[in-house]
């Protein structure tokens, strides 16, 4: 096995692990308290100015109902897209947006890349019909994916040194991300004019699958390619850039949260956990005495009244 | 100006131009702004003032170079508690996502009306106080924090000049969260404010007086924030069936602690000072429609706001708890919220995970039930009385936070005539705060009332005149319904700064007068104009 094998192992360890650290580390926070924010598209398309369930009368007897389907046609155009960028902040999307989605086109061309090399050891090679269309894909998505990638990288450095807004703000880390992205959209767009149908990548593939010595020489525009790629790869969830993670949690267990507490009894053990939880915040007026008091206890003392109160 | 900037040493950050301020529509298309109102020489040797010349907290100067590095200290003690389960499970989720995942794209900028009205200074951005937390936490608090942390972009200095600014920051933003609802990647930067608050109170015992000692220390003392005693609570009530009796010709009972009553009725006490007429037409209407309910007179039950909402987790839960066990007390079926916006939030929303279920009692908005009452037709109302044009203020905290919408409205045009009502630029769950929100409605130390007027409120005053564009005329009357009692206080104010009413005939009013004003049964007018009746508190 050679090195770079081993180092794509490695790097693949290393994302996989950090990755799955950060959606741990967020999923095992307690539950918070609800802090919602309308409009919220499970509540209903004739909600859909923003309305909630608190417009219903004795709203805790009627039945609770939830249109995933609404929330699903909200959340794609949001993903794919990136529409809350469309419609509050159109100067940076002309660039965010081909440069997520040739991100997103990328992905897929991998993915396909994946799936032709798993066809291949399945004996459906290109030169087979399935083989081939699955190639068709890969090239399509890949490149295309590169292309708009390098558009939305360029359009997005320059905007960021030239508007002041955001060069204030912007840290030299900010420039190094885009550009070392940018930089493997680029050697892929090279890998392509050297390897067309990507068959050495997909052999390299085969061989990483297979656990076993490559067959096909890799050029020194792939070495540079993998390299950037591996080193991307091996970085990406120690950054800010991980932000689907927040996207998932800060819509769906955030501002989309409006689930009442209606004594569900996972919902109750959780909270009399927390009420058990020591303070140790300083102020007089908490009274924690160092963290010898829970929630529990300075919660339900008034101190002003010196009434110990249940 | 870079966040880092915060800690550089000197007078004041920025100074407020107003020629920069944003401008108003006609009538105040030339009118001359003045500056925001300077503190005195005396004020200034005494209070912490150095970012824009403001001060809401009247924070004293530490005298010594010890105390500045006590409370520094605080400062990151207070900070790293924030991120610790067991100090902060309430919000610890949020507050870390929101830390972690900016990516300094600037959407929410435009989104906030404090950064708008201010003509874009750069400390007002809702990022600006988020960025300097988010880099003091990597700096100093994350391992490794201090390698290469100008090349990642957070090489701040921690010191008092910091911290001194970072809590009069804290009091910049209204919470109205406009900022999150635009941004990308749902990094809520009006949480931001609220966590930096509770930092703060907390940790080192710094809030704004008139939340605090003046707040819910009083709400918890005396039992309600306006200091108004469980004692004097009944005698108040009284007086309110005496002016009911003498504007509707009729008496009614006011019903006090009655057990088992189906509602328990909470109003924002501010109303019984300010605006009596509210809670007398809560009584008219639900006596009206044969509404069984009860006020409490219990300490704390009969006053409905919850300021530690806007600041301090411990302070909020003290409050919730009373409430919910004096409905249990009381044995009412549900407890409904009368017009105060951040009340709605508190027991509603923010306190329903505060307690086991069983513990909780239904709460209710009291737009919802009011919407009910017209909906069952048992009181009849003639929109003729309310025969001029009418807009609608929504509170943040009932519209944007938690979906109440439509109820208010439909209320509104029954009891408007066609045409009457028109919306606001924007509306619903775009809306912008008045301004007075998360506390600054009543906050008024320092030189601080002068600017929520003029920059936290300026845009709340370009929405009101905006939806009354080419009907100036101060003879034509016309009416802000703003159904929440902090909004009223905050609108009240910019309109007697500005002469709203003497200039353009525009007054305020919440949701239940103008029902009462329109009952057919009501047979004097029940909204009182400026100028028309002795008493009125203009
Ligand atoms: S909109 Fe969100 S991601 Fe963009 S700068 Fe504001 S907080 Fe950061
Ligand atoms: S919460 Fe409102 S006032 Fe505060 S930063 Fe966001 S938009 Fe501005
Ligand atoms: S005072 Fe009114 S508008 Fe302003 S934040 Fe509170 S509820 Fe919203």
């Amino acid at each position: 096995m050679s090195w770079i094998q081993i180092l794509t192992y490695l790097c693949g360890a290393i994302f996989i692990v950090g990755f799955a650290a950060k959606l741990l580390k967020y999923a095992t926070m307690p539950m918070h308290v609800r802090w919602e924010l309308y409009p919220i598209p499970h509540e209903g398309k004739h909600k859909s100015y923003g309305g909630s369930f608190y417009e219903e009368i004795d709203h805790w007897k009627q039945e609770r109902h939830k249109d995933h389907m609404a929330m699903y046609m909200f959340m794609l155009p949001e993903i794919l897209f990136i529409r809350a960028l469309y419609e509050d902040n159109k100067s940076l999307w002309y660039w965010s947006f081909p440069f997520h989605f040739g991100l997103y086109l990328s992905i897929a061309g991998l993915a396909f890349l994946t799936i032709g090399a798993f066809l291949q050891l399945l004996g459906l090679p290109p030169a087979t019909a399935i083989g081939s269309f699955v190639q068709s894909l890969t090239i399509l998505f890949g490149v295309v994916g590169y292309i708009l990638g390098l558009i939305g990288v360029v359009g997005l450095v320059i905007k960021r040194m030239t508007d002041t807004e955001l060069s204030e703000v912007s840290a030299p880390i900010d420039y190094m991300n885009l550009i070392w992205l940018g930089a493997i959209f680029l050697t892929g767009l090279l890998v392509w004019f050297q390897d067309p149908g990507f068959a050495i990548s997909r052999e390299y593939l085969v061989s990483i699958i297979t656990f076993s010595p490559m067959k096909a020489q890799l050029s020194l525009m792939h070495y540079l390619n993998l390299l950037i790629f591996l080193g991307f790869f091996a970085y990406f969830p120690f950054t800010h850039m991980t932000h689907m993670v927040s996207k998932y949690f800060m819509w769906d267990k955030v501002k989309f949260d409006d689930d009442p507490n209606r004594g569900d009894p996972g919902v109750d053990a959780k909270i009399k956990t927390y009420l058990g939880y020591p303070v140790t915040w300083s102020a007089a007026h908490i009274d924690a005495q160092g963290g010898r008091r829970n929630w529990a206890e300075i919660a339900t003392t008034n101190p002003w009244t010196k009434k110990e109160e249940k | 100006m870079k966040p880092e900037e915060i800690s550089k040493p000197g007078e004041q950050l920025v100074d407020l131009n107003p020629q920069n301020f944003a401008t108003l529509p006609p009538p105040y298309e030339n009118y001359k702004e003045s500056p925001v109102a300077p503190l005195t020489d005396d004020q200034k040797t005494r209070w912490e003032h150095s970012l824009d010349g403001v001060s809401a907290l009247t924070l004293p100067k530490p005298q010594t170079p010890e105390e500045e590095e006590k409370l520094v200290a605080s400062f990151l003690s207070g900070l790293e508690k924030l991120m610790t389960k067991e100090n902060n499970w309430t919000f610890m989720q949020p507050l870390m996502l929101s830390l972690e995942y900016c990516a300094k794209c600037q959407t929410c900028a435009d989104a906030c009306p404090v950064f708008e009205a201010s003509g874009h200074k750069d400390i007002y951005r809702p990022t600006f106080r988020a960025d300097v937390l988010r880099k003091v936490a990597k700096k100093y608090l994350s391992p490794g924090g201090k390698i290469l942390a100008g090349f990642r972009g957070h090489d701040i200095d921690l010191n008092w000049d910091l911290v001194a600014r970072l809590a009069e920051l804290a009091y910049r933003c209204t919470l109205c969260r406009r900022c999150a609802s635009v941004c990308p990647v749902g990094v809520d930067n009006g949480l931001i404010t609220h966590e930096l608050r509770k930092l703060f109170s907390q940790e080192l015992g710094i809030a704004a007086a008139e939340i605090h000692e003046k707040g819910s220390v009083k709400h918890l003392k005396f039992g309600s924030s306006t200091g108004m005693t469980t004692a004097a609570i009944g005698d108040i009530i009284e007086y309110l069936e005496d002016d009911i009796e003498e504007k509707t010709g009729k008496r009614i009972k006011i019903p006090l602690n009655k057990k088992g009553a189906e509602i328990l009725l909470v109003h924002n006490a501010g109303e019984f000072m300010s605006w009596p007429e509210n809670p007398m037409a809560f009584a008219i209407l639900f006596d009206a429609a044969g509404i069984d309910y009860t006020i409490s007179t219990d300490l704390v039950g009969y006053d409905a706001v919850n300021y530690g909402l806007w600041y301090d987790d411990v302070q909020f839960a003290r409050v919730a708890i009373k409430h919910l066990e004096i409905a249990r007390e009381l044995g009412v079926k549900k407890i409904v919220i009368g017009e105060c916006g951040h009340a709605h939030k508190a027991l509603s929303v923010i306190a329903d995970r505060l307690l086991p279920g069983d513990q909780l009692i239904p709460r209710e908005s009291s737009y919802t039930l009011l919407w009910d009452i017209v909906k069952s037709g048992k009181i009849k109302f003639d929109p003729s009385k309310n025969d001029f044009p009418v807009t609608l203020h929504d509170p943040c905290n009932a519209v944007r936070l938690m979906g109440i919408v439509k109820p208010q409205r439909e209320v509104l045009r029954a009891i408007t005539p066609p045409g009457r009502f028109r919306e606001m630029t924007p509306h619903g769950v775009e809306n912008y705060c008045c301004g007075g929100g998360s506390g600054f409605a009543i906050m008024s130390s320092g030189n601080f009332t002068d600017w929520k007027i003029k920059l936290s409120g300026r845009k709340k005053l370009q929405q009101i005149l905006g939806a009354f564009q080419g009907e100036m005329d101060p003879e034509l009357k016309k009416m802000v319904c703003a159904p929440c009692s902090n909004c009223k206080g905050q609108i009240r104010d910019i309109m007697e700064t500005y002469e709203v009413y003497e200039k353009t005939g525009i007054w305020y009013t919440g949701l239940v007068e103008m029902m009462v004003n329109a009952m057919v049964e009501q047979e004097q007018p029940f909204l009182d104009w400026p100028g028309e009746d002795e008493d009125d508190d203009m």
